[in-house]
């Protein structure tokens, strides 16, 4: 193209006026990056695990029924453990218990009858003329009998053997219900304090665990994280700039786009009044990458063009990158807010349609950036070379190591065209098998590393209870008093006999089991009267009889006010997926075929239900969001190449990477879980960009008649390739950066999109080439009727 | 300026002046434990419970009260719902602290009297919003538990009364009876308290009880509504007092597990 017919185009003139007024453009620009930003103390974190289901879920609302009618939430559970011979029950560790229930029901964040533990329950015990009602202490226990005593009482009391106490008697819970999540952090930091001030001897240990505390724990721990890990990726990936440009607006500037996109991005979070969920860390580097990405070629251009064309002003050099750069960063950024735009519409769990959401409008952020802020500010700066571009004769330049690595890199993929598609058939080969065996799972408790505190407590709180992860059973009746028919009492206690019998069930509690500890009380303590009352009156009259001893709240975690919904609490000791599902399912399957029936309904609830729910809808979304991640970036890159072959070809780097992660994931044992099932979207959305950058620039150089295919397709290599390198390094290590951080699901997360990105670099550069070369699609201006070339012989070196 | 502080002055003399006119606490407690109770009383009570969500439990029962010296009887007999009826409660107070209280519990069901432990005083009384301690002194108030000085004065329904504070002697007392202080309303005119204000021993709102329909039965003021809201739990509860008699002379038969037993 002439330099005049090149003046004369569109793209020209538009940015010829994009860089008359480069001040206004950069004020604007300033403005709004300060605009969006002002939003953002307003973000709110919500680190509950409930936040991923919508909120018309049904699980969720059969949850919020049974909090709301028996007041159970996902509790902070408290466990003081004693390995001594004695177990707790000696009168120092009870009083140690004493103490904490005293404390802990100072705290303000809780109701303190909401409290559990050996210090506020009735014992109820029987003696030959009738029932006792009454705390296992007054003043807690100060001498061994007294201890002793303490331990009879509970061991004889069947309904706490497991749930309050250990069956070996070496450790006993305070179970604190937590009102509030969105209080759970600073509860559970006032939690672990008590347990430090907490006057202990011995072998005395307390430990703080539970849904609750997960929670309240990941709040403050993502916090400590987002400060380390974000400067850190922000440092690495400026890094990378100098590296790619050695000069300081090759640093300053891209980092202006970050900064811009982050803004735009979590300020409309926050003004929008959207959430900071647990993953939506993830988005930050995704943020990052997306705005350094266009940066990268914006600036290997503008070097380009400034070694070509030394003589020329600096708003000419300007303009002419953009008039060469804005098609390819155009198209990767619509690319890119296609596969985005898959994860938003297949996602049904609220966090993940807002990273969707909310990387869309990075992504469009950093675009609408770099085709004007970033023009304008180079129009404003004196030219002056890189380093790593030299002027050369006759308007060329020469390039550095870098691009020169990328030479014979491009020369050893053209050589090998055959060897490079071979290869990626066998990868994808090896990635479906690797599909078809992942395995789908999650907990909650692998959030974290290993030797943390509450990993600590969590095991040793299954070790030694029956669990603390809930499933709670809701049971309906038709008329009030309902509960009071034996018949009903007995089908709840034949539901929690069976229950009891599937793998990793601990316990269960209902007012079941109070009835039949009230009825042998009732009968001298004799152990056989360990039963049902046969009689409804005598169920209503056991109630009275309670009533004269106990709280009016007594029973309300049982039973509601008019004894016709109750709730059955089952215990599990494992917060897996794999686990709770089994447990679930089985539960299911005996309530709808002999527990459900005229006058009678059971429904599951509770934690592990709603967990159970949620990652099953994980399972069930993921291949959606992937399908339709795919196809929109197909049709995109389908418009933008206006070829459905070049849109096919453009996404085969990406389904090659996803199969290939998969494939490792599936070979390492990773689960398909919370953190790895959105890599996918991301993959896509982030590796069609070297795709795009690829074909685009093929396109371009293969029209170049004066050069041989081979020569073409090396050409690629030290510009567009270059650029490319620069962008995977960044991408690569700024997840990479996630590898080091303490959640462990964001290690995960961020090795493996690390990974997804190393594969669509190499992919797009290796398999696009060896394609072209061998199909000669003729959207990439290939005419049908020339013979195809053997493989490896054009190239001279 | 001058003048402000003249009338602030004015007025602070005033109410001081007002408060030292009022009879101090342990005179306005006097007067109300020197009230006539009747020596024995029978009446019909009819106890309505609803929880924070609205759900209600209706109680009816015919009870009897006599006093033996300083020491309490009191029999309750349950008369509705069905699935209760028959059941019936025997409680012997004693004045002597020291002194456990005795209680008995008939199922009709079982077709048994059991003794049931004694109660804390700071315990419910049969799932109501009054405690043990409540129930047992009636319209009277514990000289022995409680530090008390007047307020001020405020009305109730119209009617005047004196503010009474009182607080529990000591930590363990407030344990005990599950409040750490109270304020009564007590009519000027009958020493009856028309509204008793609770707050738990964090110095919370625990719960309010209003004292109404109080009128004469037999020469001897009585209420017949009792309302009680439980601030923490949103738990109701509701006395309906009829057919008060203080006259007829209430056997002393009735205070034993053979009348349990043999019911109404």
């Amino acid at each position: 193209m002439t330099q005049e017919a090149l003046k004369s185009t569109r793209a020209w003139r538009s940015f010829w006026f994009i860089t008359a007024y480069p001040k206004t453009v950069i004020t604007l620009g300033l403005a709004l990056i300060i605009a969006c930003a002002s939003f953002i103390p307003t973000l709110i974190k919500d680190t509950r695990s409930d936040a991923f289901l919508p909120e018309d879920e049904p699980a969720l609302l059969y949850r919020d029924k049974v909090k709301e009618t028996f007041g159970l939430t996902d509790p902070m559970v408290v466990a003081v453990v004693n390995e001594g011979s004695r177990g707790v029950f000696t009168p120092h560790t009870l009083n140690l218990v004493d103490w904490l229930t005293k404390e802990i029901a100072k705290l303000d964040d809780i109701d303190p009858d909401r409290i559990t533990s050996l210090a506020t329950e009735n014992n109820i015990s029987g003696y030959d003329q009738g029932m006792r009602v009454a705390p296992f202490w007054e003043d807690a226990p100060a001498t061994r009998e007294e201890a002793d005593k303490v331990r009879q009482a509970v061991m004889d009391f069947p309904l706490y053997v497991g749930s309050l106490v250990a069956p070996s008697g070496k450790g006993t819970l305070i179970v604190v219900e937590v009102p509030d999540q969105e209080q759970a952090q600073s509860l559970y930091q006032q939690l672990l304090a008590l347990a430090e001030r907490a006057p202990r001897v011995g072998e005395e240990e307390i430990h703080v665990a539970g849904e609750g505390a997960v929670s309240g724990y990941l709040g403050s721990y993502i916090d400590a994280d987002a400060q380390r890990l974000n400067p850190l990726a922000a440092l690495i990936i400026s890094t990378v700039l100098f590296i790619a440009f050695r000069t300081l607006r090759g640093v300053m500037l891209p980092n202006f786009v970050v900064a811009a996109t982050v803004a735009a991005s979590i300020g409309l979070m926050a003004a929008f009044g959207v959430r900071f969920y647990v993953i939506t860390n993830g988005l930050l580097p995704v943020l990052i990458g997306i705005a350094v990405a266009d940066s990268f070629h914006i600036f290997s251009q503008y070097y380009e063009e400034l070694a070509r064309h030394p003589d020329n002003s600096p708003r000419e050099i300007v303009v002419r990158t953009m008039v060469h750069m804005w098609r390819p960063i155009t198209m990767t950024t619509l690319t890119t807010i296609a596969g985005f735009l898959g994860l938003y519409l297949a996602s049904v769990m609220p966090p993940m349609k807002y990273f969707g959401l909310f990387a869309m409008i990075g992504v469009a952020t950093a675009w609408l950036y770099s085709v004007t802020v970033l023009p304008a500010w180079l129009t404003l700066l004196h030219l002056r070379p890189s380093p790593a571009y030299r002027p050369a004769t006759g308007g060329a330049y020469r390039t550095d190591a870098f691009g020169r690595m990328m030479t014979a890199f491009g020369r050893m993929v053209v050589r090998r065209a055959g060897w490079v598609l071979g290869m990626a058939t066998l990868i994808g080969i090896a990635g479906i098998y690797g599909t078809l065996h992942l395995e789908l799972n999650e907990s909650r408790i692998r959030t974290f590393q290993k030797d943390e505190p509450i990993v600590r407590a969590d095991s040793i709180i299954n070790r030694l209870f029956d669990g603390v992860q809930y499933l709670d059973i809701f049971i309906e009746t038709s008329q009030p008093e309902d509960l009071f028919d034996p018949a009903n009492l007995k089908r709840i206690e034949a539901l929690q006999a069976y229950v009891e019998t599937l793998p990793h069930v601990g316990g269960s509690t209902s007012v079941v089991d109070y009835l039949k500890q009230m009825n042998r009380s009732l009968n001298e303590g004799r152990p056989e009267a360990y039963a049902l009352p046969q009689d409804k009156d005598l169920v209503a009259q056991y109630f009275l009889l309670y009533s004269a001893s106990g709280d009016p709240e007594d029973f309300q975690k049982e039973v509601d006010y008019d004894y016709r919904l109750a709730n059955v609490r089952v215990s599990l000791d494992s917060g897996k997926y794999s686990d709770e599902k089994a447990v679930v399912e089985a539960a299911q399957q005996y309530i709808d075929q002999s527990f459900n029936g005229p006058g009678i309904h059971a429904t599951l609830s509770g934690r592990v239900d709603v967990d159970y729910h949620w990652i099953k809808r994980l399972g069930e979304t993921n291949w959606g969001s992937v399908g339709i991640a795919l196809l929109m970036v197909w049709l995109m890159a389908t418009l933008a190449f206006r070829s459905l072959v070049g849109g096919l070809i453009t996404v085969v780097p990406v389904i090659l990477t996803v199969l290939l992660v998969y494939a490792v994931m599936a070979f390492s044992g990773i689960w398909l879980s919370i953190s790895t099932s959105m890599f996918a979207a991301i993959a896509i959305g982030l590796g069609v960009d070297f795709a795009v950058h690829t074909i685009e620039r093929l396109e371009i150089l293969l029209r170049d008649e004066q050069r041989s295919l081979d020569e073409s397709i090396v050409a690629l290599f030290p510009t567009t390739g270059r650029a490319l390198l620069f962008n995977f390094l960044a991408l690569a290590l700024g997840f990479g950066v996630l590898a080091t951080s303490k959640v462990v699901v964001l290690q995960e997360f961020g090795r493996i999109v690390a990974l997804a990105v190393s594969v669509s670099f190499f992919a797009s550069l290796t398999l696009l080439p060896a394609i072209a070369k061998v199909f000669r699609p003729g959207f990439l201006g290939f005419r049908n009727n020339e013979q195809p070339l053997a493989l490896g012989t054009e190239l001279q070196d | 300026m001058t003048k402000t502080v003249l009338i602030l002055s004015m007025l602070l003399t005033s109410l001081g002046t007002a408060a030292a006119n009022l009879p101090d606490g342990d005179e306005i407690a006097r007067r109300i434990n020197a009230r006539d109770e009747g020596l024995s009383v029978a009446r019909d009570l009819t106890m309505r419970m609803t929880d924070r969500r609205g759900k209600s439990r209706t109680r009816e029962t015919r009870g009897f009260r006599k006093y033996y010296g300083e020491d309490k009887r009191t029999v309750i007999f349950y008369l509705s719902p069905k699935n209760v009826k028959d059941t019936a409660f025997l409680t012997w107070d004693y004045a002597d602290p020291e002194r456990d209280d005795d209680q008995w519990l008939y199922l009709p069901a079982m077709r048994k009297v059991r003794r049931i432990s004694a109660s804390d005083r700071g315990d419910y009384f049969l799932g109501t919003d009054l405690t043990y301690e409540d129930i047992k002194l009636e319209t009277r108030v514990s000289i022995r538990d409680y530090h008390r000085k007047t307020k001020g004065e405020d009305e109730v329904d119209g009617h005047p009364c004196y503010l009474l504070e009182s607080t529990p002697v000591d930590a363990k007392t407030a344990r005990e009876l599950g409040y750490g202080k109270v304020e009564q309303c007590v009519d000027k005119e009958i020493w009856m308290t028309r509204r008793a204000r609770f707050w738990d021993t964090k110095g919370k709102p625990l719960k309010t009880a209003y004292f109404r329909d109080i009128r004469k039965v037999q020469g001897i003021w009585t209420q017949h509504r009792i309302e009680v809201e439980n601030h923490k739990t949103g738990h109701k509860t509701l006395f309906l007092f009829s057919h008060v008699d203080y006259q007829t002379l209430v056997s002393d038969k009735w205070f034993t597990r053979d009348a349990l037993r043999r019911g109404l």
